[in-house]
């Protein structure tokens, strides 16, 4: 067994790793959920109720009954309508933009797909104030617009969904090209010949061909997208302002100036097994197949 | 030129790819025809352009010049998904995500074939090909031949005028494609289909095909059916790529050649007197014994292969090698080192032309 100590010695650590801030935090968190909120932050251990799954859907009125309160529910609504408009806005710009680059010469692949991280070398937080100065009005889209006589009124598009979904298709696209294109590069172009030579035209060869072999990595880039954008957090804060909540911010909130920590620990396993239903209803759809259109 | 039971019409077809300093010119004016229902063969090295005037046909290439036309259409500009042909790739190029079946059937389904008749067509294909009960399987769960057929069927079931096959058998072992040799021959004739098949191996270019082209540096060096291209190579190339061959250089005088040891070996050629002439003899072609008339040589090596005996000679300071075969048991009628005497029939002797385009047969070329 000593072979079996020496593969332990080296998973170690990473296994520590996700235990002590992965593992133990998540059942931290699982906890708070059904406790008591303490006054002032903090929860009271030791008192548990699911007061916070309840809050999320009811609230009580005077007479302490529950009514059904849509509030959060919206916000959650409006969260998933913002990343699922994400995921397709950044599928249909990335899928083309990765296809040219994979018929690329080798050496010219690896210049675009830089171009294509470079933004990451700059914080993202910093790119998103920078999308302030290019919104704001008077900033620099809405000046020259109304410089080349464009424009009559303010472009009023701060603090809107809309900002906020310009913020969102500009974080995460590199997210949907790296994967497609990872795909799309191992894909091997003499099935397109052998589509075209058996009278397929270009768009059924795209159809048939070229999306069900790079299913896998248009699935990843949408799960890449769509899960990170869903909870994102900074991005309606900035560009949002406080009329375009999405879940991050509600659960910020719960943390920060609600001092409701179980409420908090409520939405994010709320929104978890949100996602996690989604990704059971993948997985099983897709359960042994490598295609998305076989019939 | 053209008549009517043509097939394809190569006309001076030129291909060049790239440009400026870095232009690779694969074909540089290539004519041939190709009869309907022929085994028609390009045979020759990687990078002769043989794989090149095969994607022309195809149209997965656009010639720099020339054309190209099938039973009187002509293709230019036409996609691959519009030109009446099919290939069968040398990787294969079965579809990853699709069944046995299901790749059959793709070009009839993108050809709006009735899913009754599809089915039908599926099913005798699969019997053709002798792969019933690998209907439902994906490729990855085949073996290089049983790929190599569903390749084959999924072309055939198109009806294809012509039948393309690029170095289709070059991946399977040596008894499979020994095998599939035969099989795709029988094939041909069963279909009545034009098959113009790409390969740079000789014997099996000798083995199916009807005519073979030879190609060299994207030219034509010889077409001629499989006997014409053995017996009588036209050029050193040609001689030294299909079979086994020997060399031998000399100079012409009126009834034969000379040879650089002054050894004289009588034939019958066209070439001026005087001139320099290279000449093939295929080795089973020629007789050695211990006496009698014919050229001394010296015994360097003997080596039994089985069915025949190699006896390898020194004539005139080159390697010269005699084959005979072992119809009466093992031969060992003479020992290296012993010097004998070679004989040559008249006949066998090929006079042999510098290579260059086809069309100069009957001149005379002069060192």
């Amino acid at each position: 067994m000593k072979h079996n100590l020496g593969r332990w010695a080296f998973i170690a650590p990473a296994g520590l790793l996700i235990l002590v801030f992965m593992v133990l935090p998540m059942l931290l968190m699982g906890l708070m959920s059904w406790l008591e909120p303490g006054q002032f932050g903090g929860v009271k251990w030791g008192v548990y109720t699911p007061d916070s799954y309840i809050k999320f859907l009811f609230e009580r009125d005077f007479g302490d009954n529950l009514v059904l309160n849509t509030d959060y529910l919206s916000i959650f609504s409006r969260s998933f309508q913002l990343a699922f408009v994400t995921t397709a806005i950044t599928l249909l710009v990335a899928f083309p933009v990765s296809f040219y680059i994979a018929l690329q010469p080798p050496k010219r692949r690896t210049w675009l797909m830089l171009l294509i991280t470079i933004p990451f070398w700059t914080n993202l937080l910093v790119r998103t104030y920078a999308w302030i100065l290019l919104l704001r009005n008077g900033g620099l889209i809405d000046s020259s617009l109304s410089g080349l006589g464009l424009l009559n009124s303010p472009l009023n598009i701060m603090y809107t969904p809309l900002a906020v979904q310009i913020g969102l298709v500009y974080a995460f696209l590199p997210f949907m090209v790296l994967p497609i294109y990872t795909s799309l590069e191992k894909l091997d172009w003499r099935l397109l010949e052998a589509a075209y030579d058996l009278y397929a035209n270009r768009w059924q060869t795209l159809y048939r061909i070229v999306l069900p072999l790079s299913a896998p990595g248009i699935v990843a880039g949408c799960i890449l997208v769509f899960v990170p954008a869903l909870g994102t957090y900074f991005i309606p804060e900035l560009l949002g302002g406080s009329k375009t909540l999405m879940i991050g911010n509600l659960i910020q909130q719960q943390f920060g100036t609600s001092r409701n920590w179980s409420f908090g620990a409520a939405l994010s396993f709320a929104l978890l097994a949100i996602v996690l239903v989604f990704m059971l209803i993948y997985a099983l759809r897709f359960k042994g197949k490598g295609s998305l259109t076989s019939s | 030129m053209t008549n009517s039971s043509s097939a394809i019409v190569i006309d001076n077809i030129g291909m060049v790819f790239g440009s400026g300093a870095d232009a690779v010119t694969a074909l540089a004016g290539v004519s041939l025809e190709i009869a309907s229902n022929e085994f028609f063969t390009l045979l020759g090295p990687s990078g002769c352009g043989k794989t090149t005037l095969l994607r022309l046909i195809a149209g997965f290439e656009q010639p720099t010049s020339g054309s190209i036309s099938l039973y009187g259409q002509r293709l230019e500009g036409l996609p691959p998904f519009k030109r009446p042909v099919n290939t069968v790739f040398q990787s294969y190029a079965l579809f990853p995500h699709m069944t046995v079946a299901q790749n059959i059937a793709f070009g009839l389904e993108m050809q709006r074939t009735s899913k009754l008749e599809t089915q039908k067509i599926v099913t005798q294909m699969l019997e053709l090909v002798q792969l019933p009960h690998l209907a439902s399987r994906l490729p990855s769960q085949l073996s290089g031949g049983q790929q190599q057929r569903v390749a084959l069927a999924r072309a055939l079931a198109n009806r294809p005028k012509v039948l393309l096959l690029d170095e289709s058998l070059s991946a399977l072992d040596a008894k499979l494609r020994k095998e599939m040799q035969l099989e795709l021959k029988c094939l041909q004739l069963e279909t009545g289909i034009t098959f113009v098949f790409v390969t740079h191996d000789q014997e099996e270019a000798l083995t199916m095909s009807d005519r073979i082209a030879v190609m060299k540096h994207g030219k034509l060096e010889q077409i001629g059916t499989p006997t014409e291209i053995y017996d009588f190579p036209r050029t050193r190339y040609v001689a030294d790529f299909i079979g086994e061959t020997n060399f031998l250089t000399g100079i012409a005088e009126a009834t034969g050649i000379r040879l650089p040891d002054q050894q004289f070996l009588e034939t019958i050629h066209n070439r001026k007197l005087g001139s320099r002439v290279d000449m093939a003899v295929r080795p089973e072609r020629a007789l050695i014994s211990r006496e009698g008339t014919g050229l001394s040589a010296k015994v360097r090596e003997v080596v039994y292969v089985g069915t025949d005996t190699v006896v390898y000679l020194e004539l005139a300071s080159e390697v010269f090698r005699v084959r005979m075969q072992n119809s009466g048991g093992a031969t060992k009628i003479v020992s290296v080192g012993e010097m004998v005497k070679l004989q040559i029939p008249a006949d066998a002797v090929r006079i042999l032309e510098p290579s260059e385009a086809l069309g100069t047969h009957e001149d005379n070329h002069e060192t």
